[in-house]
């Protein structure tokens, strides 16, 4: 049997395009289903909320089974809470392998309830492979290396890292209509619980403290872009795109842009996976600060910038003239 | 009224750890003067307070966290570029008492971590770039250069800097062009020869310097080197003065000595002329602490119509540093606060054309005040225009 | 105030090279400098403030061998009042299980109002110690925090760090364990009269009999099996055309990598 804790989105947070099940948890399915088929194990879905059916209504088709605890008291995520109700969960299911999101959530709750549940732990996991022994690879050492790790007993817990497996509605290996079994769980919580840990509310990091060393994507800007009146567009594409707007000192030094957003040696030392230099030529100063990115996209009119020296794609050109047809085109693509 | 109370335990390891020039110092304030801080409005840099402080064991006393900020911020503004040895009546060494006091900071991380880091990627693999040791040569795999050996006459060293960094890489290239023009029996060091450690060393990094002399100096010796060429003068002086000079087998030549020679024995002979108005910035490394002030200029001299000026005060021995000394090339001053800027505004009062420098640090820094000065001239390494001359 | 912080001696890998040694289990451990996890850091930081405003104390903490007094020393030498260092075979042949236990076992001999310790480690990444050991001396934990407020004796308001910009924010009954986000505070610099200070303030080395644990609780119950470099990719791949044609590949390329 499989396991796996389904993270939901916050109602704020939720839109009706969306949906409330957050991308990791249909990833999980999919990682899931891997291990379903090859061993004939139950994919079994928890769901822990104040209002189930719509999060049973999104995941049905993928699961064989989804146990549902709902109480208003799960209205948000709260490790103290959950803690407990998932450990009697887990405790009578004894699933071969337990599965919750390498995420905000979960990096909180799963060395916890590993630790009261005696089982094995193995964190931000990529890849995994169950045969007699459970076998996942992940990074260690900031990505420069990756590590097989073997659980020494079965069941076993993991994190799943995001983005590590494709959603299970986009994997065309998967055609489920499973309509799963849903069973309601009742639970007993010890009240003091509520005393120990009180949720309060989302809040947001505020904006003047952009930390870019966060960010998946990041778009650079260098002395190439020319004048402080074109970075709006260049902003208006990274957000396009999802990404965060960094830059190189001779902006911050122009005034155009906070010292946060300044990549390199005297600046932050980023690792995003996409990494999209502007009119940066590529001083060493600058290049110590991001040649680490797992893609790195460098548009510059210089083909012997040192920029294409770390870069994987480069493109010879004005950044100018390309960056309004590449924002249409997102735009085309994003439909 | 406050009495002043001596930390006698501060005093006595700054002084343990090289620091004994303090006690030759009578504070006439000639050091503050002279530094080149002095010329920046923004910045109050009383160099005579270190010698005076060391005394009374005033470093790094106080326990309120923006004064140690603030202390540290001052310890790594010394770019240990000797204006003030120069002239110092009683001959006090600020920069040995400034190296004494960063050896205390780098043992217990007090140093900004972008310095930590430098010391870190040297010591791991030999360059401050951080770079793979065995790609060192690499910037020449296009160049057809042998790799050095007994029967040759000089080993090149192209300093970490040209070697890993593509934007300063054509110094290095130039070298090649100038010493092939000129027949010159030479070679590349091996890639066990790492980074000379002059930027550790003067931030405190003293045990890392110590390491990779003698891993640099025994690879030399065993590949039998006997005259060893650099680009940087900061391997110049370090080879030079601060590695022990028993050990070494081997002269060193900066690059400026050896063309210098060859144009006077018509070996090299610049042709092409270049007909700009050109400065030459003499660095702290190669002029004030070595002396060698007029190979460059005769260097630039043999281009035919090249117009050599100079900036006048500030020339020769009362030249300013560029900034990059002691890891300045790694520390962050805001704009308003850089010596390279301060630098680049004497120069244009020249009216020159062409910053001509001899040293991949004043390359870089200056390469960068001008990227955001918006004027009118150009930064290149004495080699480079050589090069275009022959 | 009376604050346990738990430091990781690490390898600064952070700015060179990692290479796999001749076990295939460990990485190639010559010519590295050694360093308290960034993380760890921040948490001795915010303890070292948290006392400042409310008095108490602060025990730093950590598991190794003798090389990690250098850690330690530093930290007693930025403001900490006590170190402890846990040195034993059974510690350091384990997995975070292994010194999760250690950990619990000397800490909860103990008083304590609060412990701290990074989020993450950079050699590992596996933030795991931290909730772990929360859970094993029983008291409420909060991972990824950003902020930490004490409004009284028994209570303390936090910020957790979510994905995507977002916070929680949480009320925790004390004692507690927080596992501190780089960036909550800017870690201070040790005074040399602080350095000087060190030398003379407590310093407990304790092992496995001494605190009276059972050594089969100590079994690692994970294990590396191999380690490699992953594969990297070739260098610049320039793509050609009209500015039309280029911008198409571009944005085929963005959508691969990152989706839309």
């Amino acid at each position: 049997m499989i396991a796996l804790l389904i993270e939901t989105r916050n109602i704020n947070e939720a839109s009706t395009s969306q949906g409330r099940v957050k991308d990791i948890s249909f990833e999980m399915l999919t990682l899931a289903h891997q291990i379903s088929q090859q061993h004939n194990y139950p994919v079994i879905a928890l769901v822990l909320s104040n209002n189930c059916q719509p999060i049973v209504d999104e995941i049905k088709q993928y699961c064989h089974e989804i146990i549902c605890v709902e109480d208003n008291c799960l209205e948000n995520f709260n490790t103290q809470i959950y803690q407990p109700i998932l450990h009697q969960i887990i405790s009578e299911l004894k699933p071969t392998i337990t599965m919750i999101g390498h995420s905000g959530f979960g990096t909180d709750l799963a060395p916890y309830l590993a630790t009261t549940l005696g089982l094995p732990l193995i964190t931000d996991v990529f890849d995994v492979e169950l045969n007699s022994t459970l076998l996942v690879r992940r990074q260690m050492y900031g990505g420069k290396i990756i590590a097989e790790v073997i659980s020494k007993m079965l069941p076993a817990m993991i994190t799943v890292r995001a983005g590590s497996f494709e959603k299970i509605t986009a994997s065309p290996s998967v055609n489920l209509n499973l309509s799963a079994k849903v069973t309601k769980k009742p639970f007993t919580l010890d009240q003091t619980i509520f005393e120990k840990s009180k949720f309060l509310g989302y809040g947001e990091v505020p904006t003047t403290g952009i930390d870019i060393t966060k960010a998946d994507v990041i778009v650079a800007i260098g002395r190439g872009i020319k004048e402080q009146k074109n970075i709006p567009l260049i902003e208006q594409f990274a957000n396009e795109i999802g990404g965060t707007l960094a830059c190189t000192r001779p902006i911050i030094d122009a005034g155009w842009l906070p010292k946060d957003r300044q990549v390199g040696s005297s600046g932050k030392t980023v690792k995003p996976k996409l990494y999209i230099a502007l009119g940066i030529s590529g001083a060493f100063q600058h290049i110590s600060g991001m040649k680490n990115s797992e893609t790195i996209i460098a548009v510059n009119k210089d083909p012997e910038a040192p920029i294409f020296s770390v870069a994987h794609y480069g493109v010879v050109g004005d950044v100018l003239k390309i960056m309004p047809v590449l924002a249409n085109k997102i735009k085309e693509l994003k439909g | 009224m406050g009495v002043i109370t001596i930390s006698k335990e501060i005093r006595d390891t700054i002084i343990e750890l090289g620091g004994t020039d303090a006690y030759k110092c009578y504070q006439c304030g000639m050091c503050t003067a002279l530094c080149p801080w002095f010329l920046i409005d923004k910045v109050n840099f009383l160099v005579n307070r270190f010698p005076h402080n060391v005394k009374l064991g005033n470093i790094m006393a106080s326990e309120v966290k923006e004064e140690i900020d603030q202390e540290v911020q001052e310890l790594c503004r010394c770019v240990g570029c000797d204006s003030c040895l120069a002239y110092c009546p009683r001959g006090v060494n600020i920069g040995d008492i400034m190296r004494a006091i960063r050896r205390i900071l780098i043992d217990y991380d007090a140093l900004p971590k972008n310095l930590k880091d430098i010391a870190t990627k040297i010591y791991s693999v030999g360059n401050p770039q951080g770079e793979s040791a065995e790609k060192r040569n690499n910037w020449a795999k296009n160049l057809a250069v042998a790799t050095y050996t007994s029967e040759m006459e000089y080993g090149y060293f192209a300093c970490c800097l040209p070697a890993y960094d593509a934007s300063v890489r054509k110094i290095a290239e130039a070298t090649v062009k100038v010493l092939k023009s000129a027949n010159v029996s030479f070679g590349l060091v091996k890639e066990d020869v790492w980074c000379c450690c002059e930027t550790i060393r003067n931030f405190g990094a003293e045990k890392i310097f110590q390491d990779i002399a003698q891993n640099n100096i025994k690879a030399l010796n065993q590949a039998g080197v006997t005259k060893l060429l650099v680009t940087s003068p900061h391997c110049y002086t370090t080879y030079k003065n601060e590695y022990p000079s028993d050990d070494i087998k081997f002269e060193v030549i900066h690059i400026t000595q050896l063309f210098d020679k060859l144009i006077q024995e018509k070996k090299i002979v610049p042709s092409k002329p270049i007909k700009k108005k050109v400065v030459y910035h003499d660095p702290c490394t190669l002029g004030r602490q070595n002396n060698i002030y007029e190979e460059p200029r005769q260097i630039l001299k043999s281009i035919p119509e090249l117009e050599l000026v100079e900036i006048e005060n500030f020339n020769r021995k009362d030249s300013i540093c560029c900034g990059a000394g002691s890891g300045g090339l790694w520390l962050d001053w805001q704009k308003g606060e850089r010596l390279s800027d301060a630098r680049i505004k004497q120069v244009i009062e020249t009216g020159a054309e062409i910053l001509a420098v001899a040293c991949p640090y004043c390359l870089i820094m200056f390469d960068d005040s001008i990227k955001t000065m918006d004027v009118n001239l150009e930064v290149k390494d004495i080699t480079e225009l050589l090069a275009e001359a022959i | 105030m009376d604050i346990f912080v738990c430091l990781k001696m690490v390898p600064d890998t952070s700015e060179t090279e990692v290479r796999v040694d001749s076990t295939g289990k460990d990485i190639l451990k010559v010519r590295l400098l050694y360093t308290t996890n960034e993380a760890d850091n921040y948490a001795l930081e915010t303890a070292l403030l948290l006392k400042e405003q409310f008095g108490g104390t602060v025990t730093v903490i950590s598991v190794g061998t003798q090389s990690v007094d250098e850690i330690l020393k530093m930290a007693l030498a930025k403001g900490a009042d006590k170190a402890i260092r846990l040195t034993d075979d059974l510690f350091l042949n384990g997995d975070a299980w292994t010194v999760a236990y250690a950990l619990y076992q000397a800490i909860s001999k103990n008083k304590f109002d609060l412990v701290l310790t990074g989020c993450i480690a950079t050699d590992d990444g596996n933030s795991q110690i931290g909730p772990m050991l929360a859970a094993l001396l029983q008291i409420p934990s909060a991972a990824y925090v950003t902020k930490v407020e004490i409004i009284n004796n028994t209570k303390a308001k936090v910020n957790r760090e979510l994905e995507g910009g977002l916070l929680e924010i949480k009320e925790i009954s004390l004692p507690a364990l927080f596992t501190i986000q780089t960036g909550i505070n800017t870690p201070r610099y040790p005074s040399i009269i602080g350095i000087k200070r060190a030398s003379s303030k407590p310093f407990e080395v304790l092992n496995a009999t001494q605190l009276n644990i059972d050594p089969n609780k100590l079994a690692a119950l994970t294990e590396i099996r191999q380690l490699y470099q992953p594969k990297v990719e070739a260098k610049a791949q320039f793509i050609t055309g009209s500015d039309d044609e280029i911008s198409t590949k571009l944005a085929e390329l963005i959508k691969e990598k990152v989706g839309l």
